[in-house]
């Protein structure tokens, strides 16, 4: 009798699990095609970037070098220039070595600015050291202010 | 002797298509239980994936260990494929096709089956590698162990139908049955037909009672030593074995070829997908057993169990008699 039941117990049990199997089957799939679908990331800090203001459509970077004082990895090389008749510097050159960044967020905290973030990037790559340094102001081109066409 | 090449070479075409399907079809099953897609990128929805990997495997280097028993070792990949084909020439497929008949057909395919097992061995024993032997020991056990409970529970179709020929368990008037509809066996042999399905399952080393090559403790059993092509006739047989064994449970139990409508050939395909479908669903859905516990299983319980329905079957038929 007793072995019965255990029986009749054991049948149940892969019952359920089958039943439970079964449901999964029908259910729609929760994983992504990675390259071709790509996640929706909101919350999370990739390498840093620079901010694009709506209302100049550029960064407003014044290269006081502030970030690269405070950085304790010493990713940060910047110089700048100050266009003809203004009062604030803009950036010509500003490197950031991802390789040595611990993406700690200091220099968006103390920058004056406000125009250093962090991007939403996830899939830097690179194949050589050199390439792990990005130039955050490639994505900008010209500068309108030391062009003349922004005052 | 045409029409005899002619069969050989439709069935070896369509078994051969049919594996590349099966393992297709196994990998989006496994998917879909996971909440995945299973393969999407060779051609649509991944369909081509199998035939990807087959060029692959077709591709790479064929090792033989030097210590190996050579000719055994050759051979067992080649053989291992032999009997499930035979098996497959006796499956009727319509009134009067199959494409080779037999008055004892199911006979004939239990004893053919229980080859398959040889070059399993064969591969196992001659691979001179532990896990190997170790693998096809298990095999050997364990299909010897389950050969018994699927052809009781086969005997139990016979005793109602009266008949060991194939073509003639498909004839309606040898059905059951009710208010003068004929019913296939699967609903007077329910018992019957769920322990069929457990021995098929065994007999073609699927998990749950993959323990041959259980990769965790075996790293591949029999076919540990074997790569590439050889590799992939393992694979192969397996595959037809399952396609074969899933057609003989639809003769057995589903109504064979019998159905409405569609062609006789195409109802045999469908309900043998069906019932693999199932031994698909059931791989992706239980652990693997230990080995004492498959052997108490089978020995303990399914065979006491198929016998007591084998004569429960014989003493009812014996009381409407």
């Amino acid at each position: 009798m007793k072995a019965v039941l255990r029986v009749a117990r054991g049948i149940r049990s892969l019952l359920v699990g089958l039943g439970i199997t079964g449901r999964h089957f029908v259910r729609p799939i929760v994983t992504l095609q990675y390259p071709h679908q790509r996640p929706d990331v909101t919350h999370w800090g990739g390498p840093i970037e620079l901010v694009t203001f709506p209302e100049t459509g550029t960064h407003d970077c014044i290269a006081c070098n502030a970030c690269a004082r405070i950085c304790p990895s010493d990713c940060f090389e910047i110089e700048g220039k100050r266009p003809e008749g203004a009062r604030k510097m803009r950036a010509t050159k500003l490197l950031i070595d991802f390789s040595t960044c611990s993406l700690c967020g200091l220099c968006i905290d103390v920058c004056p600015t406000d125009t250093l973030q962090y991007s939403k990037r996830y899939d830097d790559a690179a194949f050589h050291r050199v390439q792990t340094v990005n130039d955050l102001l490639v994505p900008f081109g010209e500068d309108p202010y030391l062009t003349g066409k922004l005052k | 002797m045409a029409t005899l090449l002619l069969g050989v070479v439709f069935i070896m075409g369509f078994l051969t298509f049919n594996v590349l399907f099966l393992i297709w079809l196994e990998r989006k099953v496994a998917g879909h239980i996971q909440r995945r897609p299973g393969p999407m990128e060779v051609g649509p929805h991944g369909a081509l994936q199998t035939v990807a990997d087959m060029l692959k495997l077709l591709s790479k280097q064929l090792f033989t260990p030097v210590a190996a028993d050579r000719y055994t070792y050759l051979l067992a990949p080649v053989l291992v494929f032999m009997p499930t084909l035979c098996v497959a020439s006796l499956i009727p497929v319509g009134d009067a096709a199959a494409f080779a008949e037999m008055p004892y057909g199911l006979i004939v395919i239990t004893a053919l089956s229980g080859l398959t097992v040889i070059s399993i061995f064969m591969a196992g024993w001659s691979s001179n590698n532990k896990y190997a032997v170790l693998g096809g020991l298990r095999s050997v056990a364990q299909v010897v162990a389950y050969e018994i409970p699927v052809l009781l529970s086969a005997l139990s179709v016979v005793l109602i139908a009266q008949t060991l020929d194939l073509q003639q368990l498909g004839d309606t008037r040898s059905w059951p049955h009710l208010f003068g509809l004929p019913l296939p066996y699967v609903v007077v042999e329910p018992v019957a037909a769920v322990i069929f399905l457990i021995g098929i399952t065994a007999e073609t080393n699927r998990a749950p009672f993959d323990i041959p090559e259980a990769e965790s403790e075996l790293v591949g059993g029999f076919h540990t030593e074997y790569s590439g092509m050889r590799f992939a006739m393992f694979f192969f047989a397996e595959y037809t074995n399952m396609m074969v064994l899933g057609a003989l449970g639809a003769t057995l139990f589903l109504g064979g070829w019998r159905g409405p409508l569609l062609p006789g050939w195409l109802w045999i395909i469908l309900k043998s997908y069906a019932v693999i479908v199932v031994m698909m669903w059931a791989r992706w859905t239980f652990p693997r057993l230990r080995f004492d516990q498959l052997m108490s299983f089978a020995w303990k319980l399914l065979i006491p169990l198929a016998l007591a329905n084998l004569v429960a079957t014989a003493l009812v038929l014996g009381a409407i008699a």
